[in-house]
């Protein structure tokens, strides 16, 4: 059981349900499934994405009024040239760090740490930079330098915002929003900062990425189902991931660095876990995910029987549910019929890089709203035993959650969760 | 077609430096008094010589010392381009 209590004091998210934390709040309380048949040309051939469509820094920076002169000039300068995955996660994070006050309360700045989820953050950069270079090399930018480097968000945040502390990112497939939060909460734990900015950026996958998911059958084909009715978390029809476009950032902070700014308290994260499966391969790994599961458990000091809720990793992909809800009848036994179990990307797509922190904030909202959004496409469930939450939000209380993330090569990630 | 020249000079300023006064944009006037770093600077070069479809070496760029003789090394490229 860990020490000190890190908490949520701020929330950023720009998804398929529109800018910012309150669209995504609307988005999951009426359960509008944002996935449609895609329009950007990068997506074509796919039979359904949720799509950030439309964004523009320069506009969704007026949704934020309360950012300060000097803060959304950086912004500006800094992110509106920048690759769209920079651009979106300097929105999401600006969004975070005003939630949390530090424009106004600051942390001191080498106190203030910064860590960005996935790796391999600019493909679609490099696959058109290299059509560029095919016709002439003279003539390939030199920020491109700077740009194919994953630390270049590093760079552009921590510029924006002002960070000295910590800062770095770290990779972990689909996993690596809940990669993050883990490094963010053993940072805070051992008291190298007081506040961290963690940030799931957008994966802006090239066509490339794109076909050899298909290939491998990761990648829902679409079953010539209408484009909302793809995704299908839990449900026996389901047959591969939809692909999410979202960012999202939470800022995690120590207790007594929160109470003496008066930061907001929206949760506390509670406890978070990683384990291998010691495999390099795609298919999931039920012992993997029991370990994270109960790892994340122990270290938050929490029994099973005390979970009310999780918020499922559900791909929608065949063997990934399965193995899920195979890994959660071991962790919970007879306790499982009373927790509900939900999935989020049946809303919004697989956000990838970002999924465990736009799932984080999911958890939070559902927390503090007092509901739980609805399973999208859930007709036929593969398990009997399981408490799915249905085809409508349901007003349901909370106290403690956990949230699964698990990635290609064996990477097994869980967070816990709790009322703050 | 010399003012065509310094028009697509000036574009790929204001496109990396979006809040410089485009009327600061003078031959006279060197790219770092306008704000652009080396990387600024590379760049800005880089755009206007592919919008111009040209290639000029490196070290006949670095003699240029003001807008006004980058146009001309630009100009005289553009010129014998093939």
């Amino acid at each position: 059981m860990s020490d000190r209590r890190i908490i949520i004091t701020g929330m950023g998210a720009l998804t398929a349900q529109g800018v910012g934390v309150p669209a995504l709040a609307r988005g999951l309380r009426e359960g509008r499934v944002a996935i449609r048949a895609p329009l950007q040309p990068a997506l074509a051939g796919l039979p359904a994405a949720a799509e950030l469509d439309g964004f523009m820094l320069a506009d969704a920076l007026k949704s934020l009024p309360q950012a300060a002169g000097p803060l959304l000039e950086k912004a500006r300068r800094l992110a509106q040239r920048a690759p769209r995955s920079i651009e979106c996660a300097t929105f999401s994070a600006l969004e975070a760090w005003l939630d949390a006050g530090l424009h106004t309360a600051p942390v001191p700045a080498e106190r203030v740490g910064l860590i960005v989820a996935g790796s391999n953050l600019s493909l679609r950069l490099q696959h058109d930079t290299a059509k560029k270079f095919a016709a002439g090399p003279e003539f390939i930018d030199p920020r491109y330098a700077m740009r194919f480097l994953d630390t270049d968000h590093v760079g552009v945040l921590s510029e924006v915002l002002g960070i000295r502390g910590e800062g770095f990112t770290v990779g972990g497939a689909s996993a690596s929003g809940n990669v993050a939060l883990l490094k963010a909460w053993q940072l805070l734990q051992l008291g190298e900062v007081d506040a961290c900015v963690v940030v799931g950026p957008l994966a802006d996958l090239s066509p490339m990425e794109l076909r050899a998911l298909h290939h491998l059958g990761a990648l829902s084909p679409g079953g010539g189902r209408e484009a909302d009715q793809v995704c299908r978390p839990f449900d026996a029809g389901r047959d591969g991931f939809v692909l999410g476009q979202g960012t999202a950032c939470v800022v995690l902070e120590r207790e007594d660095s929160a109470l003496r700014r008066g930061a907001p308290m929206h949760a506390e994260l509670a406890g978070a876990s990683l384990v291998l499966s010691a495999s390099h391969s795609a298919a999931p790994d039920v012992v993997g995910e029991a370990a994270a599961m109960r790892k994340a458990l122990s270290r938050a000091g929490v029994a099973p029987e005390a979970v009310d809720y999780v918020n499922a990793h559900a791909s929608a992909s065949t063997a990934g549910d399965d193995a899920e809800v195979q890994a959660l009848r071991e962790v919970f036994g007879g306790h499982l019929g009373r927790v509900w179990l939900n999935a989020t990307k049946g809303l919004l797509g697989h956000c990838l890089f970002s999924a465990g922190v736009v799932e984080c904030i999911a958890t939070v909202l559902q927390l503090r709203g007092g509901f739980l959004h609805r399973n999208a496409n859930l007709r036929e469930p593969l398990a009997r035993d399981c408490r799915f939450c249905g085809d409508a939000a349901t007003a349901q209380s909370i106290g403690v959650a956990l949230s699964n993330s698990f990635g290609f090569g064996g990477i097994n990630t869980s967070v816990v969760i709790r009322g703050s | 077609m010399s003012t065509d020249l310094f028009q697509v000079i000036s574009e790929n300023i204001l496109k990396v430096l979006p809040d410089v006064d485009a009327r600061l944009i003078t031959p006279e006037r060197q790219l770092k008094e306008l704000g652009a770093n080396s990387i600024d600077r590379m760049e800005i070069v880089m755009g206007t010589m592919e919008d111009l479809g040209i290639n000029v070496p490196v070290t006949e760029l670095s003699q240029a010392k003001d807008i006004g003789s980058l146009l001309g090394i630009f100009q005289r490229h553009f010129a014998q381009r093939s």
